[in-house]
């Protein structure tokens, strides 16, 4: 990538910082931003608005976006297929089942849902490993592919158990959850988020000449003498891990996994590291710009930031699946 | 949260001793009133649901499947035909030690069935269509009403009265409701009544909007609600949108109270930064059935800090 590419990148995240500060039900000037955060000639409400409400929502999807699209990165180059995404090898499940009993069963604490959601995607991940390692094969894409979706449809299941016994108000705000929604952002959220993210990142990227090989193909990865079951394995917990620390900050935010590292490399990214970074820049600015339209089309109402991500990504794999049958 | 307890079982005490007069009116000195109008057999209605409801007699085993409806026939005096409530109900006290048959929307057929009921009273949801065709089905008259704003109160209790032997108990239960809320909207009014947010729920933020019973409530109470441009009944609404538009207070029960005012991002709304989260009595103002004088009292007190009588 040139770095005329990464200024590009890093410009984009800028002005969805920006605008993601300024617009809203209160529209406010670049300047009014600057005002409400040094906290000098700003209205209280203002201040309060962008302080406390916008700030943390536009990290919260920052971060959210960065790890999202890091974690598909790495996924689709280590499984070396570019449907792989966090969301289809169990995590958004298990996540979701997690979050859905924390509502259903009634946790009246709401920061417990966040972590009965870690909860259930680690234990989703986990269970694909062990599928995986039943079949014999961990190594082999394909088997940690259909692990991750034969536990999905298990968790799809275990939801709709769920939901069907459940009051109708907790089945509300269950779907709503499930739905993804960074409006509710606190900073205890974004600092516990944001530390996962960093971590995972910072790991992907310190293993992405690993993931280079790997690319190349099991045998001539192994014929290199990597270890491919022992990296593969590696890879797909950090980058799983990833994703459900950011599922349990913000819900299920599909798309971004799939179709940011596409964009990544159509820029001219090439190396995991490279693709990496690009990713977690572009995801970044694309979700804090997605909560940017949930908030402010259907004014006074909101809508599901997952919804967004869904209605933007759709049309682009389509785009991208055009491109790639001819 | 303790003022307002305390508030809310002053006033309970004087609306149950009110009950008690009408049904001490009602029931024993039932025998010396006109004979012509206490009992109209046999009768006939239309509900909600604009199904024909035909009774060769009053309904002796009735099942209610609405807490507002369960409180209503509690009212009317005719407490003791009831054999069986959902799970919701537990007003008035001696509702509890009527059997539960579970949820009221989609309910269980079988278990209502159970109770051989002779009349099913229903709330007047698309999802109770199913159970209410199964009902009629085998052959248990059934009286589905909407019961969603202050005015329902007036229109049902005559009929469930009726339907029950008496139609004139429909209207003495309901007079002295509507002669609470008349002398509270007939109070001198603030030229900009204070502004409330309605909290209903919280992920995804919900309030109330124009023309639902609890903004027709807040109207009553004196106060205006800050959604009320909105004609949904209860839209969903942002944060951010609530501190733009700055009511003077928010109201919300207990447990959404504690929430908001833990809750670093509804600092944003002045109300909340400046204390002014008032715990609304749920059980009380959810449902608009004959407490509704007492909760449109008990919000008066809390918004405006005075228990006009």
């Amino acid at each position: 990538m040139t770095a005329r590419t990464w200024a590009l990148l890093v410009m984009l995240l800028g002005v969805a910082v920006v605008v993601g500060l300024a617009g809203g039900s209160v529209p406010l000037s670049p300047l009014d931003v600057w005002r409400a955060l040094t906290g000098n000639g700003a209205g209280d409400t203002a201040s309060a608005i962008v302080q406390g409400l916008r700030l943390p929502r536009v990290v919260l999807g920052a971060v959210v976006g960065a790890g999202l699209a890091a974690s598909g990165t790495a996924l689709q180059a280590t499984l070396r297929n570019p449907l792989a995404e966090p969301y289809l090898l169990g995590v958004s499940g298990g996540a979701a089942v997690g979050a859905v009993l924390a509502v259903v069963v009634g946790v009246s604490m709401p920061s417990l849902v966040p972590l009965a959601a870690f909860a259930g995607a680690a234990l989703a991940v986990l269970l694909v490993l062990v599928v995986a390692r039943a079949s014999g094969a961990y190594a082999d894409p394909r088997v940690l592919l259909m692990a991750g979706v034969v536990v999905g449809a298990f968790c799809n299941a275990a939801i709709m158990v769920a939901l069907a016994t459940a009051p109708e108000e907790s089945v509300r705000g269950a779907l709503w959850w499930m739905m993804g929604s960074v409006g509710d952002a606190q900073w205890s959220t974004v600092r516990s988020v944001s530390g996962y993210v960093v971590a995972g990142i910072a790991l992907l990227a310190w293993w992405g000449r690993d993931i280079d090989v790997l690319a190349l193909g099991e045998d001539a990865a192994a014929s290199l003498g990597l270890d491919v079951e022992r990296v593969t394995r590696r890879i797909y917990l950090t980058a799983s891990l990833l994703a459900a620390a950011t599922v349990a900050g913000a819900g299920l935010i599909g798309f971004v996994g799939l179709i940011v590292p596409a964009i990544a490399r159509a820029l001219g990214a090439r190396t995991t590291r490279e693709t990496v970074a690009a990713s977690a820049l572009a995801g970044a600015a694309l979700v804090v710009g997605a909560d940017l339209v949930a908030r402010t089309v259907v004014r006074p109402a909101e809508l599901p930031l997952g919804a967004v991500t869904a209605i933007i990504g759709v049309p682009f794999f389509l785009w991208r699946l055009r491109g790639a049958a001819r | 949260m303790v003022g307002c307890a305390g508030a809310g079982s002053v006033s309970s005490r004087r609306i149950v001793a009110a009950a008690g007069v009408v049904a001490a009116l009602l029931g024993c000195g039932a025998p010396a009133r006109d004979a012509g109008t206490a009992t109209i057999a046999p009768f006939i209605t239309v509900d909600d649901f604009g199904d024909t409801l035909r009774l060769a007699a009053p309904a002796t085993r009735v099942v209610s499947l609405n807490p507002n409806t369960t409180e209503l026939v509690f009212a009317l005096g005719y407490g003791d035909r009831l054999v069986g409530r959902t799970s919701w109900d537990l007003y008035p006290a001696a509702a509890r030690a009527v059997p539960s048959v579970g949820d009221g929307m989609q309910p269980n057929v079988e278990a209502v069935l159970g109770q051989r009921p002779e009349l099913v009273l229903l709330y007047a949801s698309a999802s109770n269509r199913a159970a209410v065709q199964q009902l009629r089905a085998a052959g248990v008259a059934t009286l589905t009403l909407r019961t969603d704003h202050v005015a329902d109160l007036a229109r049902i209790a005559p009929v469930i009265a009726a339907a029950l032997g008496d139609s004139t108990r429909g209207a003495l239960a309901t007079d002295t409701v509507v002669a609470v809320l008349d002398s509270l909207r007939n109070l001198p009014r603030a030229i900009e009544p204070r502004r409330v947010f309605w909290h209903i729920w919280d992920a995804p933020l919900m309030t109330i909007g124009r023309g639902s019973y609890l903004s027709e409530l807040i109207d009553i109470a004196g106060a205006e609600n800050v959604f009320d441009d909105i004609a949904a009944p209860s839209p969903q609404v942002s944060l951010e949108e609530v501190a733009r538009r700055d009511p003077y207070a928010i109201l919300a029960g207990p447990n959404s109270a504690a929430t908001i005012r833990a809750h670093p991002g509804w600092q944003a709304v002045r109300a909340v930064r400046e204390g002014r989260v008032f715990v609304v009595d749920t059980t009380l103002v959810g449902r608009p059935g004959v407490r509704m004088g007492e909760a449109a009292r008990h919000l008066r007190a809390l918004i405006l800090g005075d228990s006009a009588r």
